[in-house]
């Protein structure tokens, strides 16, 4: 049984919308990561579909570089957000405006 | 049994009904044998016999996060190892040298680990 | 399961050792610094420093080495040394020595994380290096993740300090969200042609793909338009600067702007240059933007480090004007457009590592970072004066340093490709930057100082900067130096 790749291409266009709108609207860095990573998931799903969709692997090898590439992400990330929390007990990103002028 | 595509449907639905039944059935049994006297010290959140502290939402120790860091670096790292080990035999030697130089590098991140006491349980 | 072995035992060709020789040696000495910290005593982590120095020589010198020797293509295509490659690689090497003098004493003084400092460093170099090279997506994508995500971490070195941190998280959650944006566009040019090496894309590219490929560019120029702060995707840049490190800031703004504009140039002309009438209205109005919102808010900064980074804002303006000249077919004025990119963009490497390293000359041992106070720097310490002047000047493109010729090669461009309205934006543009530019010089030289004390500077940041000096008059005086290697990085 197979779905027709526009699905699965239309699935991912809707992922990567809620990832922007997610990215524009959420304050919480940690949220906003998230929705961040919801968008790189998003290009993987289109990546391996048009990999499928012709027959070669390549599409698919980029994710695996796509998902290592993440989890670096998500690592730094996470200690940088640890890092302010531990000083502001805050990981809301409109609080962090030392910077603004 | 019955046959057919929707027939599996019945199969499934008569598990669920047995396994309802039998849980149910167990939980009222229990009532009717055990004796009843609630106090408040019964009520409270189970945890390992220490009292509760604080509310759910509380913070975890920062500790952990270091392991689950670590863990997520290392781990995902295994996505180069199985298509790896798939074409191993046809690309021989070469590969091998490869992927030790590899490993040997997430090696280092290992040893640094190490000597910044992060593995160590204070 | 046996398919997908075939496909990839079928690209596993011989690695081409020699061409890819400047990685490895990088890569061995970014091994070599963490290992060497871990067994430093604390009084001698500063070795990291002279180490990674003597790696990156040796990177230069296996650089050297390729010089002559032909296009080598390795990893199956997706890994290319040509002279395009050989000269950005050396300009990554050059600018990270410089990096390296003006790093040594703030992070000595300061005892941040040495160690780990070099080594993020030589990484994030690493990544630029690679991306020299790189012609496929993934290398490209993979490089440009090598040099943002060490960033990340040099940014927030200082880690008790709320600005820095913050610095980090910005810088972090813009990276982040950039990678993803341009991830997208690729993915979808990956969709229109089932190819990820960059001559796949150009030679499958047809007509029937335009509504997928201008989605695709515009998403991927968006994303690298965040990693060369261009306007409006340039709000972390300033704060990420000015929290930042100081040496992390001038590291930031050359060499990790620098390896954006190199991948997007590298994409824009090695995949997409058929299909330029679709990006070139982007460039230019992004090229406006740029230049002039940057210029514009420079003119109002107090502080010199939102001075420069505001001022990096508007030079990777110029930049743009010389991408937004591409038109298909055009041979001759898009080889002039190309070079005079590859010369800015080697030559602005130089001078703002240099500005940055006067401004972190100055700031040390109770100095500082405003700008009020340079007045009169001429009286305490005539060679910084001399220096930041000749790097300012240089930065606002007036003779006699190298940022004349940069400027001068891009409006040249733009007049041969008849872009009169950009060339025309861009003499404009120039002339605000001088106003912001010689307004510090002649603070520092007609103005009286408040402090009569001098200014000293460490050996080590002096002979860097009078080196990158050196080499800006040089280049005004004899400028075959830069256009000879611009010619030969002709694609």
């Amino acid at each position: 049984m197979s779905v027709a790749p526009g699905f699965y291409l239309v699935l991912a266009g809707l992922m990567f919308a809620i990832g922007v709108v997610g990215v524009l609207v959420r304050r919480n860095a940690i949220v906003i990561f998230m929705f961040v990573e919801l968008m790189l998931n998003a290009v993987n799903l289109i990546f391996v579909t048009f990999a499928r969709q012709q027959g070669t692997v390549d599409g698919q090898v980029l994710v695996f570089f796509v998902l290592v590439v993440a989890a670096a992400e998500v690592v730094v990330g996470l200690g940088i957000i640890s890092l302010i929390f531990r000083y502001r007990v805050s990981s809301n990103v409109d609080e962090i405006n030392l910077l603004k002028r | 049994m019955p046959e057919g595509y929707f027939g599996q449907y019945v199969t499934i639905g008569i598990f669920a009904i047995v396994g309802t039944v039998l849980v149910a059935a167990t939980l009222q049994l229990s009532r009717l044998v055990r004796p009843n006297h609630p106090t408040t010290a019964k009520l409270t959140t189970y945890e390992s016999g220490i009292d509760p502290i604080g509310h759910g939402w509380s913070q975890s120790n920062v500790r952990y996060y270091i392991f689950a860091l670590l863990f997520v670096v290392f781990d995902v790292e295994a996505v180069f190892l199985f298509p790896w080990a798939i074409v191993f035999e046809e690309l021989g030697t070469a590969a091998f040298v490869e992927m030790v130089i590899f490993i040997g590098i997430l090696a280092l991140a290992l040893l640094y680990a190490v000597k910044k006491r992060v593995l160590e349980w204070l | 399961m046996m398919e997908l072995a075939q496909q990839v035992g079928a690209t596993a060709a011989a690695v081409d050792w020699h061409a890819i020789a400047p990685e490895l040696v990088l890569a061995a000495t970014a091994c070599i610094v963490l290992v060497a910290d871990l067994f430093l005593p604390d009084d001698a982590k500063w070795l990291a420093m002279p180490l990674s120095a003597a790696g990156i020589i040796g990177t230069l010198a296996a650089i050297v080495s390729l010089i002559g020797a032909g296009n080598r293509l390795t990893l199956a295509g997706a890994f290319e040394v040509d002279g395009f490659a050989l000269l950005f690689k050396g300009v990554f090497c050059v600018l990270g020595l410089l990096i390296l003098a003006i790093s040594f004493h703030y992070f000595r003084v300061g005892r941040y994380y040495q160690g780990e400092y070099y080594f993020l460093m030589l990484c994030s170099l690493l990544g630029g290096v690679v991306m020299s090279s790189a012609r496929d997506l993934v290398t490209i994508f993979i490089a440009i993740e090598l040099i943002s995500i060490p960033g990340f971490i040099m940014a927030g070195l200082r880690k008790g300090d709320a600005k820095s941190n913050e610095a980090a998280l910005k810088f972090f959650l813009f990276g982040v969200l950039s990678s993803a944006v341009m991830l997208y566009g690729m993915s979808l040019a990956y969709g229109a042609t089932g190819e990820l090496l960059l001559e796949g894309i150009r030679a499958k590219l047809t007509a029937a793909d335009e509504p997928l490929i201008v989605l695709s560019v515009f998403f991927i120029v968006v994303g690298f338009a965040f990693k060369i702060s261009a306007v409006p995707f340039h709000f972390w840049a300033p704060d990420t600067y000015e929290g930042s490190p100081s040496p992390v800031a001038a590291f930031l703004s050359t060499i990790s702007k620098i390896g954006g504009f190199v991948g997007l140039i590298v994409l824009m002309f090695r995949a997409f240059p058929d299909v330029a009438d679709t990006w070139r209205p982007i460039f230019a109005l992004l090229a406006i933007l740029t230049m002039t919102v940057g210029n514009m808010i420079a003119l109002r900064q107090t502080h010199i480090i939102r001075l420069l980074a505001y001022s990096g804002i508007a030079q990777s303006g110029y930049v743009l004007v010389a991408l937004a000249l591409i038109e298909p077919g055009a041979t001759a004025s898009n080889e002039q457009a190309f070079q005079s990119a590859v010369i800015y963009l080697a030559i602005y490497g130089i001078m703002d590592a240099g500005a940055f390293a006067a401004a972190v000359a100055f700031a040390r041992r109770g100095g500082s970072y405003f700008i009020e106070d340079y007045s009169g720097l001429w009286q305490r310490s005539p060679v910084l004066a001399t220096l930041l002047a000749g790097f300012l000047i240089s930065l606002a493109g007036t003779p006699p340093m190298a940022g004349f010729w940069a400027k001068v090669f891009v409006f040249l461009a733009a007049i041969e490709a008849q872009s009169y309205l950009l060339a025309i934006v861009m003499g404009l543009n120039a002339v605000v930057a001088a106003w912001y530019y010689l307004a510090v010089v002649k603070k520092m030289f007609f103005e009286k100082a408040e402090l009569a004390e001098p200014v000293e500077v460490p050996a080590v940041l002096r002979v860097a900067m009078g080196l990158a000096a050196a080499a800006l008059v040089a280049v005004f005086v004899y400028p075959r130096l830069v256009t000879e290697l611009a010619e030969r990085s002709l694609f």
